[in-house]
């Protein structure tokens, strides 16, 4: 059974790819996995798959598409086949992501503050300036303990040697948290057993750390602050998550209009009047927060929080303007920021990248156009990407009058050949590429980060991008014990 | 019990240690126990032999066809649906399938068709049943089952922490037990602290807005004994009612967070064995009738 499986099984050129090194060896840490996956039949595993989408639908973890003014229910694709990461690479990433955050958080509070990374010029002003995430609005606000990162998914992808570089910081609302703990229940009724057998790592503990650090941050010295997650509402693709994490915690789900500002104090409303909101886990853009401060046209904010935040009555994860962080523009100088605030070298690489703002580097880029990966400074969830060697000539020269017009806006950095992972697609494996977002907490005990993460998978053949919104699906992400 | 089975086997796939179903067996079986801790690290045999085996009095199996049999003698006492409810639990638990999920396949899917089946029975009931006398003895039963269940759970989980006291901080301990309670979520939504044993044995024992607590289950074994009344032997009923008022006057009145987990022991059991007491004299009195 699985010898078919594996001998047709086409790794990609110039790929490394999780599970098999080439030919039909696989590596090391999959052999407990394939040991036991190699029993199950054809015929069980086209069950499993119907199984794992039976109960995604029946738990409701579904996006909604709407067509012809009719709502179709669809689930976020998952392939049954686990990723497996083995102790050494965690630790590893682990590490480097620990370093990183703390780096970008001590950038955070110097960038709201005295700006020394910018006297130093270690970054150049402009950058920071120019980029519509920095908010003036957060200059000396006080940020309990000084944690402006408090949960951060960091996206990270491996070249074709291996190596792990950080593709993207998530730092403001990053999302998915939900499908690595979805993913897990999941597979633990797929494969019966043999989670414990092969010694991974539990993630469930995820959301009592969250709530531990949540509490911990309340303004009010009470044993019992009340705690929010503030959510766009039941129309936002990630509404699944939001209510998930809500009831895993036991805090109250809200909408803007859920909560007034009075006296600079935030206020929900409940059956039996007021009550005050001490932490407000917020999953609403900076920019909708606060309709007095920010876009005057939200609804989904609370007219006053900002005033309610910068007098220090309630706390607000992640903090206001992280967005200046996990600009991409901004993301270049991460290393640096590493080196001048911490005096350490990165552990995680950056993938190259080149600022179209800078004549020379523009046209470096434009000359080498089909190698190239060009990205809005400021997008996310993979639209407004144009991917060099895929795309048409047209939609190349199109692109490059939308680059011209603005260059700020715009980063390329040369295609990498993401690592691939065996899919169990229509009855056989096939490679399909995939990143990693592990999600880490900050609080005032510290960095910690679950052992595992969200594994997303490009499932259309060929292609490099991972996002939900373009077609990607997930894996369940396996850290090994030893 | 299915809820319980279901986290039990939850939790075992979680651990990376060898995980032990001795205090799910210690609750549930009535056999020799020593013989059954042979096969507790196999959550299958466990959930087999729990559900499944012929010889286990209180199998899923041996019980449902009870209660098949005990309704289909009372037929023409009970609503048709009832009747058909039952009986196609029956079914569900005689299928063949049941046990290919639990041996080969998926047990969680053989749990969830069981614990839909009593879903289904208990809104059945609740919606066609007369309100009389026999809906008033079946509700008397049920929480009468459901207070000495809670009680046991607490009991064992309790003296577990007693041989290992690390448990007293492990999340994932009383997250299991209150799950297979079902009140996690209503315990995260009264308490804001992360897992405290008194808050649970609070939760458990006294709330009353907890369908399983001791407390909920003594008022609704009251409310539906009153009911009796008109129909009763008015010295047993006088007797009875007593025993009723004074247990769930026990249960209100008692500081259960000021106890030791010796005096807590000596108490769970004491209101175990006042609630096997009310049982036995509501079968005395009410249906053993010579």
């Amino acid at each position: 059974m699985i010898e078919d499986f594996i001998k047709n099984y086409l790794n990609h050129p110039k790929t490394y790819d999780e599970m098999f090194l080439n030919g039909d060896h696989y590596r090391d840490h999959y052999s407990n996995f394939i040991n036991n996956f190699s029993k199950e039949s054809l015929e069980n595993l086209n069950k499993k798959e119907e199984l794992a989408k039976k109960l995604f639908m029946s738990q409701g973890i579904t996006f909604t598409v709407y067509d012809s003014g009719e709502g179709i229910e669809k689930i976020f694709p998952f392939d049954i086949i686990p990723r497996i990461i083995t102790s050494t690479e965690w630790s590893f990433i682990e590490k480097g992501i620990k370093q990183r955050l703390k780096a970008l958080n001590l950038f955070l509070k110097d960038i709201y503050s005295n700006q020394f990374i910018l006297k130093d010029q270690i970054v150049p002003i402009n950058v920071i300036y120019s980029c519509p995430h920095f908010l003036r609005e957060m200059h000396n606000v006080n940020v309990l303990h000084d944690i402006y990162i408090h949960i951060a998914g960091i996206d990270l992808i491996r070249d074709h040697d291996g190596t792990f570089y950080v593709l993207e910081d998530n730092l403001r609302t990053p999302s998915g948290v939900s499908y690595m703990l979805e993913n897990r229940e999941i597979t633990k009724r797929l494969f019966p057993d043999l989670i414990p057998q092969c010694g991974v790592r539990s993630v469930t503990e995820y959301p009592a750390i969250l709530y531990k650090n949540l509490m911990s941050l309340s303004p009010r010295a009470v044993s019992n602050p009340t705690i929010v997650l503030l959510s766009p509402g039941m129309y936002n693709s990630a509404y699944y998550e939001h209510t998930t994490l809500a009831r895993l915690m036991g805090v109250e789900l809200v909408e803007g209009r859920d909560l007034v500002v009075k006296n600079q104090k935030v206020f929900m409303k409940t059956t039996t009047g007021l009550q005050q909101v001490d932490v407000i886990y917020r999953r609403v853009d900076d920019d909708y927060l606060d309709p007095l401060v920010f876009n005057p046209n939200s609804v989904l904010g609370v007219a006053g929080l900002m005033g309610a935040y910068r007098k220090g009555n309630v706390a607000i994860i992640n903090a206001i303007g992280n967005g200046v962080a996990d600009d991409k523009a901004v993301y270049t100088y991460v290393p640096d920021m590493i080196r001048y605030y911490l005096n350490e070298e990165p552990i995680l690489k950056n993938v190259p990248t080149y600022q179209l703002s800078n004549k020379d580097e523009l046209d470096y880029v434009f000359a080498n156009i089909n190698t190239m990966v060009i990205k809005k400074t400021n997008g996310s969830g993979g639209y407004g990407m144009l991917m060099g060697h895929a795309a048409s000539e047209q939609e190349t020269d199109e692109y490059k009058i939308e680059v011209l017009k603005d260059p700020r806006n715009f980063i390329a950095q040369p295609t990498i050949s993401l690592s691939s992972a065996p899919c169990f697609i229509n009855g056989k494996l096939a490679p399909r590429r995939i990143d990693l977002r592990p999600f880490a907490l900050n609080g005032p005990d510290g960095i910690s980060i679950v052992p595992g993460g969200l594994t997303r998978v490009a499932l259309k053949e060929g292609s490099l991008v991972v996002n939900s919104s373009q077609g990607g699906g997930s894996k369940d992400t396996w850290v090994l014990t030893s | 019990m299915l809820r319980m089975l279901k986290t039990n086997y939850a939790s075992s796939q979680d651990t990376i240690q060898e995980f032990t179903w001795k205090p799910v067996i210690r609750i549930f079986s009535s056999d020799d126990e020593n013989e059954l801790l042979n096969i507790q690290h196999d959550s299958r045999a466990v959930i087999e032999y729990l559900l499944l085996n012929r010889e286990n009095q209180n199998s899923i199996l041996n019980i449902v066809t009870l209660a098949r049999e005990n309704a289909r003698s009372v037929q023409e006492h009970i609503p048709k649906d009832l009747w058909q409810c039952l009986n196609e639990y029956y079914h569900a638990v005689k299928d063949e399938k049941l046990l290919w999920y639990v041996q080969k396949d998926d047990p969680v899917t053989a749990l969830d068709v069981l614990i839909k089946q009593v879903m289904l029975y208990n809104g059945t009931a609740d919606s066609v049943m007369e309100r009389g006398e026999s809906r008033s003895f079946m509700n008397i039963g049920k929480h009468l089952e459901r207070s000495i269940q809670s009680v046991d759970i607490l009991d064992i989980k309790f003296s577990s922490i007693s041989s290992n006291p690390d448990l007293l901080t492990d999340i994932s301990y009383w997250k299991h037990l209150l799950l297979s309670l079902g009140g996690y979520e209503l315990y995260l939504k009264t308490y804001r602290q992360g897992f405290d044993a008194k808050n649970i044995i609070e939760l458990v024992m006294l709330n009353n807005d907890f369908p399983r607590s001791a407390l909920y289950a003594m008022h609704n074994i009251e409310r539906y004994f009153n009911r009796l009344k008109s129909e009763s032997n008015i010295e047993h009923y006088n007797n009875l009612s007593f025993k009723i008022g004074r247990l769930k006057s026990m249960i209100t009145y008692s500081s259960v967070n000021t106890m030791n987990e010796e005096q807590l022991h000596h108490y769970l059991t004491e209101i175990r064995a006042e609630l096997f007491g009310i049982g036995n004299l509501l079968n005395e009195y009410y249906f053993a009738n010579s």
